[in-house]
């Protein structure tokens, strides 16, 4: 079943589109990591489909309801980041009781062995906890909440190494006994790969490319050889990525579409390139990356 | 075990590691092998992916499915994984030694040489 469904999806901000012409489905019962650089529109598109903002043109649709307007999606989805307010009012154990209140699959017991094992105390306040704290608490009042559709923008801002790890396998552990929709969009996508099925790439506000992780993987390879020999068997290939090792020796990464051996039988030391790798530079601005800036 | 950041895929690595347990007799023929979700949970992986993983076995026809039970081992498992890893992984490292030979600009005899070496020096070590 399809949970997601956008068709043409566009967001403008005085006159800039924020996200694009965006279409996307996304099945029911996986884990998508939602990858850009810095504005490139990821929390304006998580936002519509939490039914937070709304759309300027195309469609968005949730359980198959405009998110913006229904209650069903709204019951059924939950949107987490860091910039989510809390009633001050209210004690860390107080709000726990409002989540289990309002989402009807709210699990109590989770959620207080995960208090406890991160050491917050019932009488905490909300806005007066430290950054990754409060980034913890957010992602366990996600987790607890079961939502059909949950979507975590950053939510490991702030937190320590530890914690970071820790949590993406609660996330992973919990998805494991309660399976459901979860999109996670992270700046560090080597830290979350492994428990994602697909990457959502997003570029300038445009779908950039929806793929499975393990696709992603093989997308690419680095070829390291003499700058003369290589440059010359480049000639047709699709180059995401060029750096000049020495005067004689180059590296390049291009699109995996020929047999490894081809390149090899050349004599090229060929390694594979992490999926963040190749997210860097199918969204870079120039072959060569920074370096270009110094030349 | 499983190596996130190696270069093998993960899914790869996943069948190589059931295979071992076949090898060492963990899984016996007709057992049922770890459901995609224990693996997910054991190696810290996403259901798919190790899904993935196990298909690689099935399409070897080293576990065969009963359906809404699992996946179990075929009476052959352990003489396709050994047939499979001589012709994969053997002819790939040896592969890899010719080419490496080559760019040293080892000649074949003196290749010959080093390799008989090495297999003394494992029986030795055997004894």
């Amino acid at each position: 079943m399809n949970v997601i469904e956008t068709t043409g999806l566009t967001k403008t901000y005085r006159r800039m589109n924020a996200v694009d012409d965006f279409t996307v489905t996304i099945n029911d019962n996986t884990i998508t990591g939602v990858i850009g650089r810095n504005g490139a529109g990821k929390t304006t598109l998580l936002k519509m489909l939490a039914g937070l903002i709304k759309e300027t043109s195309g469609d968005v649709r949730v359980f198959h309801e405009h998110p913006f307007n229904s209650l069903y999606a709204s019951a059924n989805s939950i949107l987490i980041d860091d910039q989510m307010l809390f009633p001050e009012a209210l004690t860390l154990s107080e709000l726990l009781a409002q989540g289990a209140r309002f989402y009807p699959g709210w699990d109590e017991a989770f959620a207080q062995q995960l208090f406890d094992y991160f050491s917050f105390e019932p009488k905490q306040i909300h806005e007066h906890l430290s950054k990754g704290k409060k980034s913890t608490f957010n992602m366990i009042f996600g987790l607890a909440t079961r939502c059909a559709l949950t979507i975590f923008d950053e939510p490991t801002t702030g937190m320590d190494a530890a914690v970071r790890k820790d949590m993406y396998r609660v996330l992973l552990k919990d998805y494991l006994a309660h399976p459901r929709t979860i999109l996670i969009s992270s700046h560090h996508l080597e830290e979350v790969e492994h428990i994602l099925e697909n990457i959502l790439l997003i570029d300038d506000g445009t779908l950039h490319l929806h793929k499975s992780v393990e696709e992603l993987k093989e997308y690419a390879v680095r070829l390291t050889g003499p700058t003369a020999l290589l440059g010359q068997w480049l000639y047709n290939k699709d180059v995401l990525h060029k750096k000049q090792h020495s005067s004689d020796m180059m590296e390049v990464v291009v699109k995996r579409d020929f047999p490894l051996e081809q390149a090899e039988r050349m004599g090229f030391h060929v390694t594979p390139v992490a999926p963040s790798d190749v997210c860097i530079y199918l969204t870079a601005k120039s072959e060569g990356g920074i370096d270009d800036v110094f030349k | 075990m499983v190596d996130i950041n190696g270069s093998k895929p993960i899914y790869i690595q996943i069948a190589e590691w059931v295979e071992n347990e076949i090898l060492r007799g963990h899984f016996k023929p007709n057992d049922k092998v770890h459901s995609q979700y224990t693996l997910a949970d054991m190696f810290n992986i996403n259901p798919a992916t190790a899904a993935k993983g196990l298909n690689v076995l099935h399409d070897d026809r080293i576990v065969y499915n009963k359906r809404g039970l699992g996946k179990f081992v075929t009476d052959d498992a352990k003489a396709i994984i050994l047939e499979k890893r001589k012709n994969e992984t053997l002819k790939r490292l040896l592969r890899d030694v010719v080419i490496e030979a080559n760019h040293l600009q080892i000649d074949e005899q003196e290749l010959r040489d080093m390799l008989e070496d090495v297999i003394r020096d494992h029986k030795g070590e055997k004894t």
